[in-house]
């Protein structure tokens, strides 16, 4: 006790600066409500910017083109000659292509789900995780190259060639698989495939976070009443979860309705008459990607900015709603930063 | 203290805003001495792909001549080169296609300045074919309108009596960029036939009517209509003729106006060029297509260099850019490089045409060139 | 009550146990769960073509020349693609410098404050934004930046590299930060600290590796993007930050010239480069390509598994393990 407070009576007191600087600093909580809240906002200010943007600037072709822009019509025409666009192909090949990549990629991305979720042995899951997800880390222009020369001659000409001969003679869908695929393959399934391959592992890793949220109790009551494993995957815990796959599968459409280079360098870039899935085609990120560097007419370029906006309205909706039924089931974790 | 950082924060907001719309929009002139050191004048280019395997040798060459210049030139198409410098993004642009009236208007200043002329060549790759095929005007045009589809074709069988065509669909490639390129050959096809010139027209983005057929591949730049045409069987393209030299594609002859199977080389393109020796506008711009001499190539056409005339604002930047179209103009090293890789440089009533508009250049209303 | 009691004592029928019914029970169940395990081999087979494939053709073309010379034109054999690399790094750290801090502090509020309206505004704006497709990033960049400064640079690069990267950080910030437990910032402010305090030396040292972790890949995604960079950055074959720097001394100009001169130009970066050649006929261009490539996807990959095994220490530490 006297050694207490001897030390205490005998204390030297830090220099006047620094006492000065500390009482400052216990002030330091104004700057820096005013930082965060500053960067809050712009971030705001960003998000908002880009749609305004988009939409100021696609005002001359609105107001010139109006509705007649979007809908879907057999005579569509993109010509900067005579100042007539239709946006009908872009957009058409854009859900297409998507549709296929969904198609392809909802099985696989499900089975790959449960399978990590359920069924692998604990060393297995999280290396085999990983190598799912470092599908979605190659950038896109790899994808692209890989594409041109490996892909679509070893796989998507064949591929194409079969469907042709088969599908392609049905009456009524087969005109979706019409018309003999280009010798290069770039057609449109071409960027569905590829597409497919990218937005795997969103579906896949978003999934596995909806199948273990489920809590244990409805797996281990379905067990007890006598069902099989996959009785219970897919009669339980699907079902149970359906909202958050369901979220995961529209947050993967607008993945790839967003998508540009892997697309733009297998599509074959022609705005063709027919809607066949076998022929080059146009997707509205391509055509952005190609014209807007060279769109000197006014119009062009608000046509150009008008498909932006479109597409960027798009991929708004489809992200909400994902969020929206994603965060119904899942917790996201830390590395789906990507997604 | 949360309204008060609200405040806060929109005071800080606009005082970027403002800070933004007062910012000048180029840096100041670099530091006007005569001998300059290394690498401090940047220069940015971008347009054609027409001449962009002779202009990035040109720049190679132009730093041991004159150090102290960077050149860049990127060839994303005469489209982008005129959007660029009626944008005023670039400092000058590479284009085939000529610019139109309101772009003249849009882009203020701007004059069109021939460098070199050079041929657009159709390529071919057709499955067991290695001899050269031959084409006439109708038949070029006929396959581009889809009215010809297959190569066995008795109109293209007719012009090639030794060569075995195979009974296979022709896949049409085209450019997917604003292209020169095509401006030439859409000037030259609708010079050939009618029909392409009431139903589609020239220019440098056309709606093709092969695509339509579903025939049609687009490529991006020269380059990307030539990758095309390697890699799909069957096909034809049109691009300038050191893509097609360089990389060994081989190229049709065509039977020009005047009857005669001619193919494309330094010969005919000088040719092409004495038939429209005179017919440069007062915009310094002309058509060299179709022209009516008997060795002339049909599908010819200028490459430009658009500048700003009187609104650049960088004077030592525009000096050193004058300097160097100067020399690439004169310099016979410099030409002797173009004729090797398929072009044709200027001749000489053109050249002192050009030289003297050149010599017009004036920067904050002084001329830039002070001598030549 | 006497029905249900009834309904109790009926025997249960035993069709779904029965003998030939739970062996197709059986097989479907065998057949569908094998399904899995054959789909998760299926989507590992692109995975490992692409990445042996780019490795086989990208190792034929890379020496150290590729590293440290610009690239020669086309009849000239040989030449590497320094230009690239270097516009990579500066456009990179460019898209960091401006993306990290406002990240950061935006994150900080948003794990602070997640129910204000200003909070939710936040959440909904990152997702927003984390969807917007890049090429539109492109455009928004090219309105902002390239067309009032007149020229393609690496700053417009730069902030379009950073809007993207920006949902990321954020995202993954706010993660970490709800992850450290309130007890720390508590004890902090109980101790009387400010509220800044707390945050800047306790809750976000004890954040770190995972906000490290959220950088990287954001880092790993922006170095491997191309759409925002064709109205941004446009390409330069003849960019050097050594020339640049060389010919500022020379010219006496001070470090903010310097430092104006080397990202007011255009640039060019790998994904970029990487594109162009692709689309070219001369082989030896396609050669350069898949080089780049090569380059780009170890670049990438690297920092993907460094970040995530990252985590994975790190969650393992938290949780004691």
């Amino acid at each position: 006790m006297n050694k207490t407070s001897s030390l205490l009576a005998n204390r030297r007191s830090a220099p006047t600066w620094i006492l000065r600087l500390r009482r400052l600093l216990n002030y330091g909580d104004r700057p820096w409500n005013f930082l965060t809240i500053a960067m809050s906002t712009l971030v705001i200010i960003l998000v908002v910017g880009v749609g305004l943007l988009m939409w100021f600037d696609s005002q001359d072709s609105r107001l010139a083109i109006g509705w007649k822009f979007l809908t879907p019509t057999l005579n569509a025409s993109w010509n900067p000659i005579t100042s007539k666009y239709v946006a009908w192909p872009f957009i058409y090949g854009t859900i297409v292509t998507s549709l296929v990549a969904i198609i392809i990629a909802l099985p696989v991305g499900l089975g790959i789900a449960i399978f990590l979720a359920e069924l692998s042995p604990d060393w297995l899951r999280n290396p085999l995780g990983w190598l799912i997800e470092l599908l979605a880390a190659i950038p896109s222009v790899v994808y692209g190259l890989w594409g041109i020369f490996v892909f679509l001659p070893v796989v998507v000409y064949p591929v194409g060639v079969f469907l042709g001969n088969t599908l392609g003679q049905i009456p009524g869908i087969g005109i979706f698989f019409k018309g003999p695929i280009p010798a290069s393959g770039s057609s449109r399934l071409a960027a569905g495939l590829i597409l497919s391959i990218m937005i795997v592992p969103t579906i896949a890793a978003l999934t596995r976070d909806v199948l273990r949220a489920i809590p244990n109790s409805q797996r281990e009551a379905s067990l007890s009443l006598g069902a099989t494993r996959w009785e219970m995957i897919w009669q339980v815990l699907i079902p149970y979860g359906l909202s958050g796959i369901l979220g995961a599968v529209i947050l993967a459409l607008g993945r790839a309705l967003g998508e540009t280079m892997a697309v733009t360098m297998v599509i074959g870039n022609s705005i063709e008459g027919t809607p066949s899935l076998l022929r080059p085609g146009y997707t509205m990120s391509s055509v952005i990607a190609n014209q807007f560097a060279e769109a000197v007419d006014r119009l062009h370029t608000s046509a150009l900015v008008e498909i932006g906006l479109v597409l960027f309205v798009m991929t708004l909706l489809l992200n909400l709603a994902a969020r929206f039924l994603v965060r119904q089931v899942a917790r996201k974790t830390p590395q789906e930063a990507r997604a | 203290m949360r309204k008060f950082s609200f405040i806060l924060t929109v005071l800080f907001f606009s005082s970027i805003l403002l800070a933004a719309c007062a910012q000048a929009t180029t840096s100041p002139g670099q530091p006007q001495s005569t001998q300059l050191p290394a690498d401090s004048v940047q220069i940015n280019g971008a347009g054609a792909t027409f001449p962009l395997p002779v202009y990035t040798e040109w720049i190679y060459a132009y730093q041991y001549v004159d150090p102290s210049v960077t050149l860049n030139y990127q060839g994303i198409g005469s489209g982008g080169g005129k959007k660029g410098i009626i944008d005023g993004t670039i400092d000058f642009a590479g284009s085939d296609s000529l610019l139109k009236d309101e772009e003249y208007t849009s882009g203020n200043d701007l004059q069109m300045y021939p460098m070199l002329a050079g041929a657009v060549v159709p390529i071919y790759n057709i499955e067991g074919v290695t001899q050269t095929l031959t084409l006439d005007r109708a038949t070029l045009a006929g396959i581009y309108t889809a009215s010809i589809k297959k190569w066995n074709d008795p109109a293209i069988a007719a012009l090639n009596p030794i060569i075995t065509l195979p009974d296979k669909d022709i896949t049409a490639v085209h450019r997917s960029d604003g292209s020169g390129t095509t401006e030439i050959f859409t000037n030259a096809l609708s010079s050939f036939s009618d029909d392409w010139k009431n139903n589609v027209g020239a220019g440098s983005a056309v709606e093709w009517p092969v695509d339509k057929a579903g025939n049609g591949i687009g490529g991006k730049g020269n380059q990307g209509v030539a990758a095309a045409v390697q890699n799909t069987p069957n096909s034809i393209g049109y691009v300038e003729l050191s893509y097609a030299i360089a990389n060994k594609i081989p190229f049709a002859n065509m039977v020009n106006k005047a009857g005669q199977s001619v193919m494309a080389d330094a010969d005919s393109l000088a040719s092409a060029i004495t038939d429209y020796a005179n017919s440069f506008d007062e915009k310094l711009t002309t058509k060299i297509v179709d022209g009516p001499g008997a060795g002339s190539w049909p599908i010819a056409g200028y490459t430009y260099i658009i500048l700003h005339t009187t609104s650049m604002q960088d004077c030592t930047k525009a000096q050193k850019l004058l300097e160097f179209l100067n020399w690439a103009l004169t310099d016979t090293a410099a030409g002797k490089r173009a004729a090797d890789l398929g072009y044709s440089v200027l001749p000489d009533a053109v050249r002192t045409q050009v030289l003297d508009k050149l010599g017009q250049v004036t920067c904050n209303g002084n001329p830039v060139m002070t001598n030549k | 009550m006497s029905e249900i009691a009834s309904k109790m004592t009926q025997p249960i029928r035993r069709v779904a146990f029965s003998k030939p019914h739970y062996r197709r029970r059986k097989i479907v169940n065998f057949g569908m769960l094998s399904l899995t395990g054959i789909l998760t081999i299926l989507a590992l087979i692109p995975l490992f073509w692409i990445v042996g494939y780019v490795v086989y053709k990208g190792a034929q073309y890379i020496n150290l020349a590729f590293f440290t010379q610009m690239p020669r034109p086309l009849g000239i054999a040989g030449g590497g693609i320094l230009n690239a690399i270097e516009g990579t790094i500066i456009l990179t750290v460019l898209a960091s410098i401006i993306a990290i801090p406002p990240g950061l502090l935006a994150a900080f509020y948003v794990a602070y404050k997640p129910n204000t309206p200003l909070g939710t505004a936040v959440r909904f704006g990152t997702d927003v934004l984390s969807g917007v497709p890049s090429i539109i990033i492109g455009i928004f960049g090219y309105a902002l930046i390239v067309k009032p400064q007149g020229h393609y640079s690496a700053l417009a690069g730069g902030v379009a590299l950073a809007i993207l990267m920006l949902p990321i950080i954020i995202r993954s910030t706010e993660e970490m930060v709800k992850l450290v437990p309130h007890t720390l910032r508590e004890g902090s402010l109980a101790l009387g600290s400010p509220e800044w305090k707390a945050a800047a030396s306790v809750t976000f040292p004890a954040a770190l590796n995972g906000i490290i972790t959220g950088i990287l890949l954001g880092i790993a995604r922006a170095s491997g993007e191309t759409a925002p960079l064709l109205f941004t950055a446009l390409g330069n074959e003849s960019y050097d930050v050594g020339k640049i720097i060389r010919s500022s001394i020379a010219n006496h100009l001070g470090i903010f010239a310097t430092f104006k001169n080397i990202i007011s130009q255009p640039v060019d970066s790998m994904p970029l480069t990487l594109y162009k050649y692709s689309q070219q006929p001369y082989p030896e261009r396609v050669s350069q390509a898949w080089a780049v490539a090569l380059i780009l996807m170890a670049f990438v990959l690297t920092l993907n598994i460094a970040s995530r095994l990252w985590v994975q220490m790190r969650t393992a530490r938290m949780q004691g393990k």
